[in-house]
């Protein structure tokens, strides 16, 4: 592996650029913008190679100034709570990936109270399927108002593109697109004099 | 149902329009080498889109040529000679078209559909060859269309079943050959393509469905009673701008061997500028599909 390649920079940037490159990657490929993401392992990885590649140049420049960003993607994102029985059985297979058998389960299961659309939610929400998900999640809240984990499920889908990378509806008229990118523009300026 | 993905152009820079117009020209160029000219009239940018992809994740580039072709008889144009993927593109974009005519035969009545049928006669030929070359990927089609009917049929009220059918067939054109991997990130990346495509595509036949009195999902799913989205705006934009995400997100796992930009701007800014057009209902004074086939 080639750090400078995967950061996209040259052993000639100078440190401040090479944290900024790795800023702007570890951002793009943060866990958080792949929550419940079919393709969480692959961002996964990439971000651990960009960890590894940023600290392999700071070693290699700096021994001291190593490490600082990179214990940023070792969070566990599985902050499951187990609950009874069979509820139990399908956390562990959406956990797993196993989205048929939650499905099946979920099916079979004779109970339809919050916990069930909840779980049910977070299949379609896996699947890609946001209204169905959007209507699994609602219910649960309406049926338990008080239950922080659904209401949160619901928030995270509801805010999912809100992470301030990417925001498509917004910067989708023409003028405001070209009036934020003049603002961002004069913005640098200011910042950096002009300079960058 | 073709013809939403497209480049914001204001945003585009010249090379990027004209490498754009290249791959859109390679892709006609080869429908016409591969199977004659009558199927170059269905060409659709999203097809354009689907191979500008495909190709982009390949290393080798087998870059441009300058021809002359039916709609620019006289000056010559920048066209992306033939490669893999274009071939390839051109394939599925021939048993998509079949697909879509066959569904027009379904759903159609009167003149409408004694035209399709009669279309479908010319098709025929072509889309035997091509469903011989991906005998599984047509399978696929098949069954997902077939499904796709069944749930049209029972009048299933709900977005995201009969959208995960065409969602499904679209993730599951991406090429079998390609490395696991970026199939991987590729069928993800165009399930959610397929599934913006047929919801924006309910949304544009709202009226007409309610006219004809066909399925529409989005009818029923709201339990909607005249044509018009403003109700259900919010909804409707959450649940797409999701999809745009998912594909944005996987994109970007994408290791892309040139037209970074152009793919990015068609997603960042193209599809979600279509979005809002169409649902503000003013995607088509905006031209609509009208302006298939001219940047």
């Amino acid at each position: 592996m080639d750090p400078y390649k995967v950061l996209g920079v040259t052993p000639q940037t100078s440190d401040d650029d090479v944290k900024r490159a790795y800023r702007e990657l570890a951002r793009k490929y943060h866990p958080d913008n792949y929550v419940n993401n079919p393709l969480a392992d692959l961002a996964e990885a990439r971000m651990k190679e960009i960890n590894e590649a940023y600290d392999m140049i700071m070693n290699a420049r700096n021994a001291s100034k190593s490490g600082s960003g990179a214990s940023q993607s070792q969070q566990n994102y599985q902050n499951r709570q187990s609950g009874t029985g069979i509820y139990a059985q399908i956390r562990n297979a959406i956990t797993s990936g196993n989205l048929a058998m939650a499905e099946e389960l979920l099916m079979r299961s004779p109970t339809r109270d919050a916990e069930w659309y909840f779980l049910m939610g977070t299949v379609y929400f896996r699947k890609g399927w946001y209204d169905e998900a959007q209507r699994c999640y609602t219910q649960a809240c309406s049926m338990e108002p008080n239950n922080f984990e659904y209401r949160n499920a619901l928030n995270n889908l509801n805010m999912g593109a809100n992470y301030g990378g990417y925001r498509p509806m917004n910067s989708a008229n023409a003028c405001d697109c070209c009036a934020q990118l003049l603002c961002f523009n004069c913005l640098l300026n200011c910042c950096c004099g002009g300079g960058c | 149902m073709f013809g939403f993905i497209r480049p914001f152009k204001p945003e585009l820079r010249v090379r990027e329009v004209e490498r754009f117009q290249a791959v859109y020209c390679g892709l006609c160029h080869e429908l016409k080498r591969k199977y004659g000219r009558l199927q170059t009239y269905f060409l659709s940018y999203d097809m354009a889109f689907f191979s500008l992809v495909i190709d982009a994740v390949c290393e080798p580039d087998f870059g441009t040529q300058r021809c002359r072709c039916d709609a620019s008889p006289f000056r010559k144009k920048n066209v992306c000679c033939s490669s893999p993927s274009l071939s390839y593109a051109a394939d599925v974009s021939v048993l998509l078209t079949y697909h879509k005519v066959n569904d027009s035969i379904q759903d159609e009545r009167g003149i409408k559909r004694l035209a399709a049928r009669f279309l479908r006669w010319f098709l025929q030929h072509d889309y035997q060859k091509a469903s011989q070359a991906h005998p599984q990927l047509n399978q696929t089609m098949c069954d997902c269309l077939s499904e796709l009917h069944a749930i049209e049929q029972a009048q299933t009220a709900s977005l995201d079943r009969p959208a995960d059918t065409f969602a499904r067939l679209l993730a599951a054109a991406v090429p079998a050959s390609y490395p696991s991997n970026i199939k991987r990130v590729l069928s993800q990346m165009f399930y959610h393509v397929g599934r913006w495509i047929y919801l924006l595509d309910a949304c544009t036949d709202l009226e007409e469905d309610f006219k004809s009195n066909s399925y529409n999902p989005i009818r029923l799913r709201f339990s909607l009673q005249t044509p018009s989205l403003s109700s259900v705006r919010t909804t409707l934009e959450h649940t797409l701008e999701r999809s745009l995400l998912d594909i944005h997100t996987a994109c970007q796992l994408l290791t892309l061997y040139r037209d970074q930009g152009l793919i990015e701007n068609i997603i960042d800014l193209g599809l979600p500028i279509i979005t809002r057009q169409v649902l503000d209902g003013t995607y088509h004074a905006n031209g609509g599909h009208e302006t298939h086939g001219s940047l």
